[in-house]
């Protein structure tokens, strides 16, 4: 058992392995909290050969590698089981280079979201991908999970913005993929690693598309006396034809939190929904869609709307939504964050379905989502002592994603499958779909050493592929 | 208040951390003390050296409370933890003790001063040398740092205060009073060129924040009831301070007693009154007409921008006073003094002020800071490369009105 230790000691030096028990308990969860595990032990690499060479280490003794970024994973990504090492990316974290004429920026993985952004500032460039989490989480991990964000409603999400990355593949060889030009020649075998959920491969550098910050960006606040009249109002607005950057809600239990806690806005307690709305572009479009969009959200019975008079008021709006899961700290000792992703049109159903289910499970539930794109983020507050309430939480979120699924939508918008939607992932695929997804993992990660037990349902092990109900 | 069972793990504090930032090690963030603290508290195999030394680590910056959408109060709970267990562990603890008799008393502080002027003389320096093997390895790097001292004594000996219904009760602080004593100098004479009087008491006491943060909250306890008594008889309406650390330790001192304790409500009134000097000044003195010949930037002190919110104030008071500013990247991110940290941590300390010292943006002739340890910390750091020095924004502010001639003529001159 040591002598892989050894090894791997040799290779990032003894100060970056940890194999101290309560060091290890550190590393038992990431943002997802209704799971946990104890690594063998944590490696911080500092240079791709170094996480090539470790890679090879592990692989020739048959050790699980579990890749972790700054571990915000909602979906169980980042957790590793006690016979897996955990590669922590934390010391990788240089910005290479930026090509200003070219609009690329080479990265380490371990680089944090919104760093890249700040480097990209001062020559009138942005990283478009604005995970909620973007002040901590890693680029290698928004590349792993095929991350999205607020802005990804009209951006696009990780996928998009990815053009190039090496990867270290399961059997310790390193692959370049994709192109600087952004045009896959041949099959897309970089769209087929992003989002993969370092199943198939570990990101050791990337290069990133940067795009021209908009000439012209308004941001706005409606409030809504009541959230079906709010969701009614998304649908209205993307029907006009109009992409807002971003379009944001969320409803009065998520408004309570958030307002207590780190960025108070100042909204009134008795609002039942708010949306945030940015538009972006040419300073023409925005004033013609500005025009719109107020007028659509008169039409629909909109209490108040407020627009960000100073880049200050803007930013703190954002801190505020941005930092919504965290502030659930305020009102629960938990929460557990779903995903679900479901057709626009059926968002008021589906809020009303969300807190029927809320009520016969007896959990609360506030709700902070990309309208959108009809990205659902159910929070289901929850106190993880209470296990007759943690076995609830968990029937109450499965059942929001049957619902889900039923109405035509997905089981993940953008936080990945992980250990959380294992059996989900069933509802939602064929037996055919299933088996073609594992046959990919086969063809790349034979002995299965590569994030183990996350995203693919194991046949005749844990869990039994089985359709919806 | 939120306790560590309350962090739901987001990690939005990871990115904050400045021991995260340069170890990389989630035990060395925020969420992982947490997990640490509780580990330490549920059983007794967790209460190792290894484990010791990550929590103690922290550096009370605060970094992590400022973002932590749960109001987790991280630095707090280390802050306990220190006070509770194993303190005779820390080598901390023994200097804490050593400090408090020099930063304890009026008289001591005259000590401090002579012997640190001492420090600066050729005999001193001769000294120092042969005895660098009993001083703590840090100990060298903070002497860089000095600024120097002149032959006057300790600031509160020739600041008099401006006789009965005095607006603000001027504190002197320990570091300040001993080693910035022109600065306590300027930032009076800017208080008074501003309209306030002043209460300057001599025996007021050191606000005890180094003591608080290494594990001693008996000697703070002590000395905030001389200073809430003084408050009290100055019948002031605020308590002027121009240290961060100082600042941010006053503005705690109800947490000091119980709530039950007939002190408590009485430390809240003195908290009430706490003002830094750049929040009273940055809009009350006249406006400069804008200089651009010495560019400065801001270096914000943990203990300002994230124990209590000022960031704006020390750049509008710069502005006021005719400053054209150059922000530094990460200007709020700790630049390793904290506190005696730098004598406690030396690698981790330096690693710190070599990252800070590098985002000084070029040409800048002054990085601003307003707090004694980031100064004596920095100019270790700049007094070694030559070019920017570190100085008060007070001392900034001060050197512009009195080059306007608004200043006090034969006063002490940058």
């Amino acid at each position: 058992m040591t002598v892989w230790l050894d090894q791997v000691r040799r290779v990032v030096g003894p100060d970056q392995v940890l194999t101290h028990p309560i060091a290890l308990t550190a590393y038992a969860q990431d943002g997802y909290t209704l799971a946990s595990g104890h690594p063998a032990a944590v490696v911080l690499p500092s240079t791709a050969p170094q996480v090539q060479a470790v890679v090879q280490v592990l692989s020739a003794c048959d050790i699980p590698i579990v890749a972790r970024g700054a571990g915000t994973s909602l979906s169980g990504g980042a957790i590793a089981g006690p016979d897996s090492v955990i590669l922590h990316f934390s010391r990788m974290n240089r910005i290479h280079s930026i090509d200003w004429v070219n609009r690329i920026a080479e990265v380490d993985p371990g680089v944090v979201n919104l760093d890249i952004s700040r480097a990209l500032a001062p020559g009138g460039l942005f990283y478009a991908p604005d995970p909620s989490s973007q002040q901590a989480c890693t680029i290698g991990g928004n590349f792993a999970e095929n991350s999205g964000g607020p802005h990804c409603l009209k951006y696009g999400v990780t996928l998009n913005h990815i053009l190039m990355a090496d990867l270290v593949l399961p059997d310790g060889r390193e692959v370049r993929l994709g192109n600087l030009a952004g045009e896959p020649d041949g099959p897309d075998w970089l769209g087929l690693m992003i989002g993969s959920e370092g199943t198939l491969g570990i990101a050791t550098r990337l290069w990133l598309r940067a795009l021209p910050v908009p000439p012209a960006s308004r941001t706005f606040l409606a409030l809504f006396d009541s959230v079906s009249e709010a969701s009614r109002a998304v649908s209205d607005v993307i029907a006009a034809g109009v992409i807002p950057a971003a379009m944001e809600m969320m409803d009065r239990l998520a408004i309570h939190a958030v307002e207590r806690g780190a960025y108070p806005v100042g909204y009134p307690e008795d609002v039942e929904a708010v949306l945030l709305i940015e538009l972006d572009g040419e300073p023409g479009v925005v004033d013609a869609d500005r025009h719109t969009v107020h007028a659509l959200l008169k039409a629909r019975q909109v209490r108040a709307l407020r627009e960000a008079e100073t880049p200050q008021e803007r930013n703190l709006w954002w801190a505020n939504r941005k930092t919504a899961f965290g502030a659930m700290g305020l009102i629960s000792p938990r929460y557990y964050v779903q995903d679900g992703v479901i057709p626009r049109h059926v968002l008021p159903d589906a809020l009303d379905t969300i807190r029927r289910i809320g009520q016969h499970y007896r959990i609360r539930i506030a709700n902070v989502f990309h309208a959108g794109d009809g990205n659902l983020h159910p929070l289901l507050l929850y106190n993880d002592r209470d296990p007759d309430e943690v076995e609830r939480v968990k029937e109450a979120g499965s059942e929001i994603l049957a619902y889900c699924i039923r109405v035509g939508g997905s089981i993940s918008g953008e936080h990945g499958i992980g250990l959380e939607k294992l059996q989900e992932m069933a509802w939602q695929f064929s037996a055919d779909d299933l088996r073609a997804q594992q046959s990919i993992k086969q063809t790349f990660d034979p002995s299965g050493r590569f994030n183990p037990g996350k995203l693919l349902p194991t046949p005749g092990r844990c869990i039994d592929f089985h359709p919806l109900p | 208040m939120a306790n560590l069972e309350d962090c739901v793990h987001c990690g939005l504090c990871l990115s904050a951390c400045p021991t995260y930032q340069v170890t990389g090690l989630e035990v060395e963030s925020p969420r992982g003390r947490l997990v640490l603290l509780s580990q330490w508290r549920e059983q007794a195999a967790a209460r190792d050296s290894e484990t010791r030394g990550w929590l103690d680590d922290c550096l009370d910056c605060r970094a992590c409370e400022a973002v932590c959408p749960a109001h987790i109060p991280t630095g707090h709970l280390v802050e306990a933890w220190r006070s509770q267990d194993a303190p005779e562990a820390r080598p901390a603890r023994a200097l804490i003790r050593l400090l408090g008799l020099f930063l304890g008393s009026p008289r001591g502080l005259s000590w401090f001063r002579r012997l640190a002027r001492m420090s600066q003389t050729r005999w001193g320096d001769w000294l120092i040398r042969r005895m660098a093997r009993w001083l703590p390895p840090g100990a060298p790097a903070v002497k860089a740092g000095l600024p120097t001292l002149s032959a006057a004594g300790v600031s509160r000996r020739d600041l008099s205060g401006d006789g009965t219904s005095a607006e603000i009760f001027f504190f002197v602080g320990c570091v300040m009073d001993a080693l910035y004593a022109d600065t306590n100098r300027h930032a009076a004479e800017l208080l008074r060129m501003a309209g306030y009087r002043l209460s300057i008491p001599q025996d007021q006491r050191c606000c005890g924040a180094v003591h608080r943060h290494s594990g001693s909250p008996e000697a703070a306890r002590h000395w905030a009831k001389t200073n809430i008594l003084l408050f009290e008889h100055s019948e002031a309406r605020y308590v002027a301070v121009d240290a961060a650390g100082c600042g941010a330790a006053l503005k705690e001192y109800a947490s000091l007693f119980p709530p039950d304790s007939p002190w408590y409500a009485r430390a809240q009134r003195f908290e009430d009154a706490v003002r830094d000097v750049v929040e009273l000044l940055a809009e009350s003195l006249p406006p400069l007409a804008p200089q651009s010949d010495r560019a400065i930037t801001v270096h914000d002190p943990c203990h300002h921008v994230h124990a209590q919110g000022i960031a704006q104030e020390t750049r509008a008071l710069l502005h006021r006073a005719g400053y054209t500013l150059a922000e530094m990247r990460e200007s709020t991110l700790c630049c390793g003094s904290a506190g005696i940290y730098n004598l406690t941590h030396p690698e981790k300390s330096q690693a710190l002020l070599q990252r800070k010292l590098a985002e000084i943006p070029d040409g800048a002739a002054f990085v601003a800071a307003a707090n004694p340890g980031c100064l004596l910390h920095m100019q270790s750091g700049l007094s070694a490369q030559g070019g920017t020095q570190a100085v008060h924004p007070i001392d900034l502010a001060w050197q512009a009105y009195h080059d306007a001639g608004l200043g006090t003529p034969g006063s002490v001159t940058l």
